[in-house]
Formats: C-alpha cells, sequence, structure tokens
C-alpha cells in the first residue's frame, strides 16, 4: 500500500477479516463436494480432507448411469421448464387483468391468489394425492407439474401487478387509439415492457421448483420419472452409502443452479427479496 | 378506451386459467384436507368413516406427536431468534464496507437457492460419526480419535437432543441469506441525512445503530420473523435428506416428516386421516405464528 493512500480504520479490516472467514464457511464446503467428488471410496474413508491421491473422473459417468441421473436430470428440466412457460404466461395474465383491465373483482382475486401463498403445501398433499392417484395423475410428470405451477403463480401475479401498474397510461391509451385489440395491447406491448418482471419470476419459479423435494417424493415412485432432488436422495439408504457416487452426484445436481445463480446473482437475489417481502 | 378495458370476454380469458388452477389444487384439497382431518381412513375398502375429533384426540396421548411439535417448537425459535441475530449483524456489517460488499452479499446468499437435498447430504457426510468432522478434530489433536469424538447426528439424550442442534445450525448457515436481504434492503432505505445529523450531535456508530436503524427496521423484522417461522415449521427438505427414514428411531421427527411418515412411508403409512391432521395442526401454528409476530412487531410508519 502506498504512503499517501488513505489508511483503513482498524474496524473496517475487521470487518474485512470477518466477512472472508463468512466466505471460506460458505465456499469451502462446495469445494470440497468438488474434491471429493474425484475420490475413491477408501481414499474418501481414510483421509476425508486431503488432496485427492488420483483423480477419477469415471465416478460422475458411474454415478451418471448407476443413480439414473440422465432421466432424472431429463424429468427436472421437463418439469422446471413447462412450470417455468407456464407461470410466466398464466400469472402475467391474471397480473394484466388485476393490475390493468377494469372489473369489480380484480382487487377480491388479488387477494385470492395471495392467500395461496401463505398455504404450506403439506396441507394440500393428502387431498391432491388420493385425487390424482383416481385420475391417474400419479406418478405422471403432468401431476407435478399442476402443484408446481399453482405455487409459482401466486409471486409471479404478484410482481407482475407491481410491473403492469407502474406502466405509463399514455402507452395503453395510445395503442387503444391505433385500433389495438386487447390481447394485441397485452401481447405486444404490455408483455415486452415488463419482460425484466418475467425473467426474475422464471428464473424463481425455475430454482424453486429444480429444488423441490417432498411433492416430488410423494408423487413419484416410478424410478423413470423421479427427478433430480428424489434421485440424489436415494444415493445414502441404511444399507449402504456409496460416497465415492454420492459426491459426484451433489456437483451434478447442484452446478446447474451455480452456474444460473452466477449469471444471474443480482437479479435473483433482487427478485427473491421483493418477492418474500409481499408475505 | 374504457369500453376496450371492460370488455368481459377478455377479463374471463385473461382471469379464467389463473382462477381454475387456484380452486382445483389449492382451495378444494385444503377444504377436503380439513374434513380428511376429521376421518379415519380405511385401507381396506379406501373408504373415510367420519370420526369427528378422534385424531386430534389421538394426537394428544401420540409420544411421537409430543416430540415432533417439541423439535419444530425448538425450530421455530431457534430459526428465529438465530436470524434475527446473524441477519442483522450481516447486514450491518455489509452495508458498513463498499468493496466487495455485492461479493460477499452473493456468495452468503448462494446456499439459499442451492438443493437442500444435496446440501443435507453434504452435511450428513461431514457430521458422521467416524469419517467427517470428526477426523479432522482427530487429525488436530483435540479429541483422542475420531470414533471417540461426539455422535453428531445419532445422540439421542437431552431434551433437544444433539442431531437437532446439528439440523438447526445447517439451517442457520443455508438460509440466513435471505434474511440478511431483506434487512440490507431496508438498511439501505434509510436516508443517509439521519445519520449525518446524529454523527454531529456527537453519535457514535454504535448508537446510531441502535436509535436509527433498528426503530426503523423493526417493520421488517416482523416480515422476515414471520417468512423464518412459517419456513421452520414446513423444514422437511434438509432434515429428510439428512437423516432419511432414521427420524423416528433418532425422535428427530418434526411436523412435516411425520406428516409424511404416516402418510406415505412403506411401513405404517397411509393413515390419511392421521396425516391431514398433523396437516392441519402445521397450518394452524402457521398462521398463529406470523399472527404473534405481526402482534410485536406491529408498528407506526415512520418517515423515512
Amino acid at each position: 500500500m502506498t504512503a499517501n493512500k488513505k489508511k483503513a480504520k482498524p474496524s473496517t479490516i475487521l470487518i474485512y477479516v470477518f466477512f472472508i472467514f463468512m466466505m471460506v464457511i460458505y465456499i469451502a464446503p462446495v469445494l470440497w463436494i468438488a474434491m471429493t467428488s474425484v475420490k475413491t471410496r477408501t481414499n474418501i474413508y481414510k483421509d476425508p480432507f486431503g488432496w485427492p491421491e488420483s483423480f477419477h473422473f469415471e465416478n460422475y459417468v458411474t454415478a451418471w448411469t448407476k443413480g439414473k441421473l440422465g432421466i432424472a436430470m431429463l424429468n427436472s428440466l421437463f418439469v422446471c421448464v413447462i412450470t417455468l412457460i407456464l407461470t410466466m404466461l398464466l400469472g402475467s395474465m391474471a397480473a394484466f387483468a388485476i393490475a390493468r383491465l377494469r372489473w369489480k373483482l380484480a382487487n377480491a382475486f388479488m387477494v385470492y391468489i395471495l392467500i395461496g401463498m401463505m398455504i404450506p403445501v403439506h396441507c394440500v398433499l393428502i387431498p391432491l394425492f388420493v385425487r390424482f392417484a383416481n385420475i391417474g395423475l400419479s406418478n405422471s410428470l403432468i401431476g407435478l407439474i399442476l402443484p408446481y405451477l399453482t405455487f409459482s403463480l401466486p409471486t409471479c401475479v404478484y410482481i407482475m401487478t407491481g410491473f403492469f401498474r407502474s406502466m405509463p397510461n399514455e402507452l395503453i391509451e395510445s395503442a387503444c387509439i391505433d385500433g389495438c385489440s386487447i390481447y394485441k395491447i397485452f401481447f405486444s406491448i404490455a408483455l415486452p415492457l415488463a419482460r425484466t418482471g418475467l425473467f426474475v419470476t422464471g428464473l424463481m419459479s425455475f430454482i424453486a421448483n429444480w429444488n423441490e423435494l417432498l411433492l416430488a417424493l410423494v408423487f413419484i415412485s416410478n424410478d423413470l420419472k423421479k427427478t433430480l432432488p428424489v434421485a440424489l436422495t436415494k444415493f445414502v439408504t441404511p444399507y449402504q452409502s456409496n460416497y465415492d457416487l454420492m459426491f459426484p452426484a451433489i456437483m451434478i445436481a447442484i452446478i446447474p443452479t451455480i452456474v444460473v445463480y452466477t449469471c444471474f446473482s443480482n437479479q435473483i437475489v433482487d427478485g427473491l427479496t421483493t418477492g418474500a417481502v409481499k408475505g | 378506451m374504457d369500453k376496450l378495458l371492460r370488455n368481459k370476454k377478455a377479463i374471463i380469458l385473461f382471469v379464467a386459467p389463473a382462477f381454475i388452477l387456484f380452486t382445483v389444487v389449492l382451495f378444494v384439497p385444503i377444504i377436503t384436507s380439513f374434513y380428511y382431518a376429521l376421518c379415519d381412513y380405511d385401507k381396506a375398502t379406501r373408504s373415510y368413516n367420519f370420526i369427528g375429533l378422534g385424531n386430534f384426540q389421538k394426537m394428544l396421548r401420540d409420544p411421537t406427536m409430543r416430540i415432533a411439535l417439541k423439535n419444530s417448537m425448538f425450530f421455530l425459535v431457534f430459526s428465529c431468534v438465530s436470524q434475527l441475530i446473524m441477519g442483522l449483524l450481516l447486514a450491518g456489517l455489509l452495508t458498513n464496507i463498499k468493496k466487495g460488499r455485492n461479493l460477499f452479499k452473493n456468495v452468503i446468499y448462494m446456499p439459499c437457492v442451492l438443493s437442500s437435498a444435496a446440501l443435507g447430504l453434504l452435511w450428513a457426510f461431514l457430521f458422521h460419526a467416524k469419517v467427517g468432522i470428526n477426523n479432522l478434530l482427530a487429525n488436530m489433536g483435540i479429541i483422542e480419535r475420531a470414533a471417540k469424538g461426539p455422535a453428531w447426528l445419532y445422540s439421542i439424550t437431552g431434551f433437544i437432543t444433539l442431531p437437532m442442534w446439528v439440523v438447526a445450525f445447517v439451517a442457520l448457515w443455508q438460509y440466513v441469506g435471505q434474511s440478511m436481504m431483506l434487512y440490507m434492503a431496508q438498511i439501505s432505505g434509510i436516508s443517509k441525512s439521519l445519520y449525518e445529523a446524529s454523527y454531529i450531535d456527537g453519535a457514535t456508530k454504535a448508537k446510531a445503530f441502535r436509535y436509527i436503524t433498528l426503530p426503523l427496521i423493526k417493520p421488517m423484522v416482523g416480515t422476515a420473523m414471520s417468512l423464518n417461522a412459517i419456513g421452520s415449521l414446513k423444514f422437511f427438505d434438509l432434515i429428510y435428506s439428512m437423516l432419511g427414514d432414521k427420524t423416528e428411531n433418532l425422535k428427530m421427527d418434526v411436523l412435516a416428516t411425520y406428516l409424511y411418515r404416516t402418510g406415505f412411508s412403506s411401513k405404517g403409512g397411509n393413515h390419511y386421516g392421521y396425516a391431514s391432521a398433523i396437516g392441519v395442526v402445521l397450518v394452524v401454528l402457521c398462521l398463529l405464528a406470523t399472527a404473534i409476530i405481526n402482534r410485536i412487531f406491529k408498528t407506526e410508519n415512520y418517515e423515512m
């Protein structure tokens, strides 16, 4: 440090030391998973915290095939992407109706949707399971998409309503004068203008559903329909612990979220904060 | 224009999908759930026999239910208090530094978006009695041999067992980012001039925090705490992936895992009526916790 630079206060230095310590607590486990994922089983038991004796990248291949992670990843992707698209579409439609269209029950409808945000999924688990089993939706990915969609909608409606309300009135008025239909106003004026909101809600719905365990665990018992979190829990059973396969599997499960998070961390953090506050 | 925005057909078209979905997947099941809670499910005939409050009476005599309630309550209190302290501490310190604030913030928030199922497996391994942290402690000479260290996840002594504390701390690690973010958002909304005025009047940073920051973020404390409360009552993923089917033997059930076990586990499952009753207890607790917290932190809004 040069002499003419302002000297840092000791309290600031202390704060930095504290946060570097926090960083270690937060990053070390992830790095440690990465390191352990290329060890052999004996190596893990003998020296769980040391540098790997040799690198076994084939662990990933074994975990992928033995744990049926390929199909689980595809299932997760399918469920999450369909849910994401439908959430954005249905959610912004409802939000547009609440924020811009003129009808008496708009506020009542908003309350109806927002109540959904306070209901824990556990409460509807059993009736949904019974109903879905009766109509053949258990063990089907559609049976998973429906509740995921329902539980993703409230946040989306809430955030999108805010976006549509803040839109200038003149935009819609001038479109009216030009003779646009209400559908055209929605799809080619309102939606493109609110794309930041759409993006945030899409990300949030994707992350929440990518990690969802309870519903997936209850609704899906067929190996070919399992989503990633469910497939993960099968690596450790009371009778055997395949640690050499478990760590690569953990990596495979968290890498997509880490990549998405690193790219869009600011949007995600903002979105989740606004999404959470409404509650 | 008014005519266009009052177009009945368009309104119905826009609202109907979300409304139907909500009614069919959320509201009808909730009502059904309350009805099931008053029934006994007969596996053989697949029928529901109305037994009134029988399930709730059974609950009072059920030792596992008592454990689940105790653990959930512990979890609720622990997460509310610890998240409040840690979240405020992190947010307060972070708003005081400029360089690296974003980086620290994003890293601490990261586990919130990662799969609890995956992180649970990791922590279960780290707290494994022989190979995990005990091994590290043994290498550093704190304990004699790895096998002699505390059996982190397998001890069943004490009112609140050791595994419960471990899980609670892991949950704190994973979710403290959420509280931190909420507090940070609120703190950065406080006008700088308030602080400047207080410094001119001779206040220290600590005093400014106590007399300006704390009162002004009180409403957010209420919000963050009710989120924590609901989150900790719903708590399932982490404990399931860390302990799996062992929750029963270890007396580690919380409400959500007990609900899952009574309703769906391979052995002794399918008690849909009883499981629904647990669900009802869960919802009532959620509403109660939110109401109490909002009561405590109810404040008039200050001008900021």
